[in-house]
C-alpha cells in the first residue's frame, strides 16, 4: 500500500502547532489579565496540539506517552466533571464542556490504539516509537463515530451564531456578575473588553476557529486510524 | 469558579433571562442541512485515507475502474479515462476531491455560502455519480436500493434540494421539506423515490436469491469482529429468502412513497418503520458503507436515507390544519 502523501502529514502537523501557539498565548493574556474564563480550554488545546503534531510528524514527538495518557486523563476528567457540574447549575441542556470531553477522549484513543489501520502503513516506525503503549487496533466504529461526533462540532461551531461559546458556553462566562450589562450575554465579552493585543487575540470568531482547527484535525486523525 | 460562584451567577443570568427577547426557536430544517454538512466534511476526510493514494487495482482507481463495468461503451470509457487520471496523479485527484468536499461542508454550514455550497454539492454529486459510481448500477441491473443503488451520492443532491434554505417560516410548514418545495411537489418527489426504489428492487439481478447474500460477504474484509457477527446473523436469511427480501421491501416501499397522502398519525407510524428499516439495511446489509473496513468513499445511501425521512416527519402545524394542509406563504424569517 503507497500510503498518505507525507505532505499531508506535515500540513497538520503545522496546523495543531499553529493551534497550539495560539492557546499559549490566549493563556499568557489570560493569566496577565487574571481571567479564568476559557483556561481550561486553552490548556488542553495547547497540549492536544502539540501532542498531536508528534503524531503526524514523528520527529517532533517529545516525552513518554504515559505521560501525554496521563494529561489526557486528568483534563478528561476535569471536563466530565465541569460538565456535570454545568448541568446540575444550568439544568439540562448540552455544556460546552461536554466535546472538551469527547475531544480529551479521542487523544486518549490515539495513545492507547496506536497507528492501526491506513495510517500504520503510511508513517515511520519512528512514530511507534514515540506513541506505542499496546499494540490493539481501534474499534473502528469507535473511532468513526468520534470522529462524526467532532465534525457535528466543527460543522455546528461555524453555524452558530453564540461566536466564542466552544470557549466559554453561553451563560456562564467565569467572571461572574461583571457579563451582566442588561444585554444577551457576550461570550467573549469578559475577555474582549480588555481592548489591543488581547481583544485581538481573542476574538470570539477566532476562538471558534481554533475549535474548528482542532476537531477537524483530530477527526481527520481518527478516520486515518480506521 | 466555585459552585457557590456559579450559583451568584446563575441567579444574576435568571434575571436577566427574564427579561431579555425570546430565543428563537430551533430551526429543524438547519439543523438537518447541518447534518448533512456534517456527512460531506466526513466523506472528505474518508478521501484522504491511505487507500485512496494507492496505485493499481487493489487502490481508489482501481475502484473507480471498476465502475465503468457494464456500462454503455461510451459512458465506460468516460469512467476509466478519470480512473487513469487517478491512477497518474493521486496526490492531485483526490486532493481536489477532498478540498472540494470540505468546501461544501463549511460552505453549507456557513450561512453566507450555503446556497452556493448546495448547489455546488448538486453538480458534485452528479459528477461522482458518473465518474465515481458507474451511474449506481442502473444499466448493469445492479441498482438495488438495499445496497444503496441508484447511487449513494445521488441522495446528497436529493437532500440539497429538499434542505434548500426557506423563507417560509418554519412553524407553518406540515414537514420541512415543504418550506422549500411546497407541500404539493414535496410529497411528488417523495413518492417518485419511492416508486423508484420499489422498481430498482425488484428489477435487475436485485431480487435474485443469492444477490443480497453477495452484498453482505462482499464487505466483509477488514470489518470488525462485531460487524462480522451481525453480517453472519443476516446471511442465512439473506441466502434462502433474499427473493422475498427484495419483494418486501418493494412492497414497504410502495407503501412510505404513498405514505405522506396519509393522516398525520398515520405518516407518522409509516415513516417510522422506514426509518428502523433503513437503519436496520445501513447497518446489516450495507455495513455502513465500508468504512469501517477502511478504504471507502462514503457510509452509503442508509444514512442520507434517514435523513430524507426526517425531512418529511410531520410537523405540529400538520396536526392543527388536519390531514393535508398547503403550505402557508407568509413574510418569511429571514435565515
Amino acid at each position: 500500500m503507497a500510503g498518505n502523501p507525507v505532505g499531508l502529514y506535515y500540513l497538520l502537523g503545522v496546523l495543531t502547532l499553529v493551534i497550539a501557539a495560539y492557546g499559549v498565548a490566549l493563556l499568557l493574556t489570560s493569566i496577565s489579565e487574571r481571567r479564568s474564563a476559557g483556561r481550561d480550554v486553552e490548556i488542553s488545546h495547547v497540549a492536544m496540539g502539540v501532542s498531536m503534531a508528534g503524531m503526524f510528524v514523528p520527529a517532533w514527538a517529545f516525552g513518554p506517552s504515559v505521560m501525554w495518557e496521563l494529561v489526557f486523563v486528568a483534563l478528561l476528567a476535569w471536563f466530565v466533571v465541569r460538565s456535570i457540574q454545568s448541568v446540575q447549575i444550568w439544568g439540562l441542556h448540552v455544556p460546552h464542556t461536554a466535546i472538551h470531553a469527547v475531544m480529551s477522549f479521542a487523544m486518549l484513543l490515539m495513545y492507547w490504539f496506536p497507528a492501526g489501520g491506513s495510517l500504520r502503513g503510511s508513517m515511520s516506525m519512528s512514530m511507534g516509537m514515540a506513541m506505542a503503549t499496546g499494540s490493539a487496533r481501534l474499534d473502528p466504529g469507535l473511532g468513526f463515530a468520534t470522529a462524526l461526533l467532532l465534525f457535528g462540532s466543527a460543522i455546528f461551531t461555524v453555524a452558530s451564531p453564540n461566536r466564542g461559546a466552544t470557549y466559554f458556553g453561553t451563560h456562564c462566562g467565569g467572571s461572574g456578575p461583571s457579563l451582566i450589562s442588561g444585554d444577551e450575554p457576550d461570550a467573549g465579552a469578559a475577555v474582549g473588553n480588555q481592548g489591543g493585543f488581547s481583544a485581538a487575540m481573542a476574538r470570539p470568531a477566532l476562538l471558534d476557529a481554533s475549535h474548528v482547527l482542532m476537531a477537524v484535525a483530530m477527526g481527520v486523525l481518527l478516520v486515518l486510524m480506521i | 469558579m466555585t459552585i457557590a460562584d456559579e450559583a451568584g451567577s446563575r441567579a444574576a443570568w435568571q434575571r436577566m433571562r427574564a427579561t431579555a427577547p425570546p430565543r428563537r426557536e430551533r430551526d429543524l430544517q438547519q439543523t438537518l442541512r447541518l447534518l448533512l454538512a456534517t456527512v460531506w466534511l466526513m466523506d472528505a476526510a474518508l478521501q484522504l485515507q491511505a487507500f485512496m493514494f494507492t496505485p493499481g487495482s487493489n487502490g481508489f482507481s482501481g475502484m473507480l475502474r471498476a465502475s465503468a463495468a457494464g456500462n454503455p461503451s461510451w459512458i465506460a470509457h468516460t469512467i476509466t479515462w478519470n480512473a487513469s487520471l487517478n491512477a497518474h496523479q493521486p496526490v492531485l485527484t483526490n486532493g481536489i476531491f477532498s478540498s472540494v468536499q470540505f468546501l461544501i461542508a463549511f460552505g453549507i454550514a456557513w450561512r453566507p455560502t450555503c446556497r452556493a455550497a448546495l448547489a455546488l454539492s448538486v453538480a458534485w454529486s452528479l459528477l461522482v455519480w458518473w465518474f465515481g459510481e458507474g451511474l449506481g448500477g442502473v444499466f448493469t441491473g445492479g441498482a438495488t436500493p438495499l445496497g444503496g443503488g441508484p447511487g449513494a451520492v445521488l441522495y446528497y443532491a436529493l437532500l440539497a434540494v429538499v434542505l434548500w434554505p426557506a423563507t417560509t417560516a418554519g412553524n407553518a410548514s406540515p414537514f420541512v421539506a415543504a418550506r422549500s418545495l411546497g407541500v404539493p411537489t414535496a410529497r411528488i418527489l417523495w413518492a417518485s423515490v419511492w416508486g423508484l426504489l420499489a422498481v430498482l428492487t425488484v428489477v435487475g439481478h436485485g431480487r435474485a436469491p443469492g444477490a443480497l447474500l453477495d452484498l453482505v460477504q462482499d464487505t466483509h474484509a477488514g470489518e470488525p469482529g462485531w460487524l462480522v457477527g451481525l453480517d453472519r446473523w443476516s446471511q442465512p436469511v439473506l441466502l434462502h429468502d433474499g427473493t422475498a427480501v427484495a419483494v418486501l421491501f418493494a412492497l414497504l416501499c410502495v407503501v412510505v412513497g404513498a405514505c405522506v397522502y396519509f393522516a398525520p398519525a398515520l405518516t407518522q407510524a409509516v415513516l417510522v418503520v422506514a426509518f428502523v428499516v433503513f437503519a436496520l439495511i445501513w447497518v446489516t446489509i450495507q455495513n455502513l458503507g465500508g468504512v469501517l473496513a477502511g478504504g471507502a468513499t462514503d457510509p452509503n445511501s442508509g444514512l442520507l436515507v434517514l435523513l430524507f425521512i426526517v425531512a418529511y416527519w410531520p410537523l405540529p402545524a400538520a396536526f392543527e390544519s388536519g390531514s393535508a394542509p398547503s403550505a402557508v406563504m407568509t413574510d418569511g424569517l429571514e435565515i
